[in-house]
């Protein structure tokens, strides 16, 4: 048996569309402070700030799309990788100049989020989570057992995402605080 | 369905509420922390200033003793101006605090308002203000430019006014002493010139 698993293949699909759809609506809700932590990067001549803050939610709302349809998962992921890969050399050449009071303009538990090297970390390891759904998937009859462990699966692993997400919060906040 | 099946299914159910406990408990944390930050009394830019003289005044207490507040303080000791009112509901939480942290650092506690003596003989007798420097000036107010309430100021034994502020809370009076200790004029300065320096 070569390849990647077909659980672990939907279950990273699912994740992927998960991530990319919160991503997505999370900057189309609060357009305006999206809008201005790309502004904060200082990486786009200011001319560009305003098209291209409008054009990210749209791509990521594409990509969670293209998660949707079995036979676009690796063009999907694709397409998510380069966006993470965008905003990990945002964030490392922001990181580099010593900004890193900047938003990162990428937290779900809300409010402002300085840059940090577990940023960049957290980005590499979902790279690696879309990279492994370009392996070819293994051929191998999928069960009542796959169906019935794929939902926790994947709750678990929101809920996991969601964990991290307000651990960076917290440490954050606590450099913050003296 | 067979025991592995079962197995599986009850572990996947103990794994996701494992996972949902671990998120509200970081949730709290966040909470925890907002709680914990350093809250300093409110300073806006009312004069004087921190690090100003103050102007010097003379007032005369409800048992009709004269005071002087500005200029250096005889005894040489700290002098603080408690701004209360008696239709602030705030001051009188606050109140009792001021009072405690006098017993630790050792100042003179004045406690200003202003408007009619009749107006105020329930606030005295209720919180026993009769045994405190309680002054009504309105001259006083102006001449430190308190806007909100309650509002104090820490004038040192120099005549020069160390720290001042909005005071809603312990940590917020507290913040004052502390401003005082370290040279600052409030802990927002502190904090904006920690900032600073990172």
């Amino acid at each position: 048996m070569s390849g990647l698993d077909p659980f672990v293949h939907q279950l990273l699909s699912l994740g992927g569309l998960l991530l990319f759809a919160s991503a997505a609506l999370h900057k189309l809700r609060d357009p305006l402070s999206f809008r201005s932590a790309v502004a904060g990067y200082r990486l786009l001549p200011n001319a560009l700030v305003g098209p291209v803050s409008r054009a990210i939610p749209w791509l990521e709302l594409c990509t969670a799309a293209a998660f949707l349809i079995p036979s676009a998962a690796p063009r999907a992921a694709w397409l998510g990788v380069v966006l993470l890969v965008i905003y990990a050399v945002a964030i490392g050449a922001n990181l580099a100049r010593g900004r890193r009071e900047i938003d990162c303009g990428c937290g779900l538990a809300g409010g402002a989020r300085p840059l940090g090297v577990s940023l960049l970390l957290r980005n590499i390891v979902l790279i690696q989570g879309l990279l492994a759904l370009l392996l070819p998937v293994a051929a191998r009859p999928w069960s009542v057992i796959d169906t019935a462990a794929l939902l926790p699966a994947t709750g678990t692993l929101i809920l996991l995402y969601a964990a991290i997400d307000v651990a960076l919060a917290n440490s954050a906040r606590q450099r913050e605080v003296f | 369905m067979e025991p592995l099946v079962i197995s599986n299914l009850v572990l996947w159910v103990l794994v996701l509420g494992l996972a949902a406990v671990v998120l509200a408990l970081l949730r709290q944390v966040g909470v925890l922390h907002e709680r914990i930050a350093p809250a300093g009394a409110l300073v806006g830019g009312e004069l004087p200033t921190v690090g100003d003289e103050a102007p010097v005044l003379e007032v005369a207490d409800w048992r009709g003793e004269v005071l002087r507040i500005g200029g250096p303080n005889a005894e040489n000791i700290e002098t603080l101006l408690f701004f209360v009112s008696p239709s602030c509901s705030v001051c009188k939480s606050v109140l009792p605090v001021v009072c405690s942290v006098r017993d630790a650092e050792k100042f003179r506690l004045v406690i200003a308002s202003d408007g009619e003596r009749d107006e105020h003989v329930a606030f005295v007798e209720t919180h026993g203000l009769a045994r405190e420097r309680y002054v009504l000036s309105a001259a006083l107010g102006l001449a430190y430019q308190v806007g909100r309430l309650p509002y104090a100021v820490l004038i040192g034994a120099d005549g020069v006014v160390k720290a001042r502020g909005l005071v809603n809370q312990r940590e917020h009076v507290e913040s004052l002493f502390e401003a005082r200790d370290r040279g600052v004029a409030s802990l927002h300065e502190y904090r904006a010139g920690r900032e600073m320096t990172r």
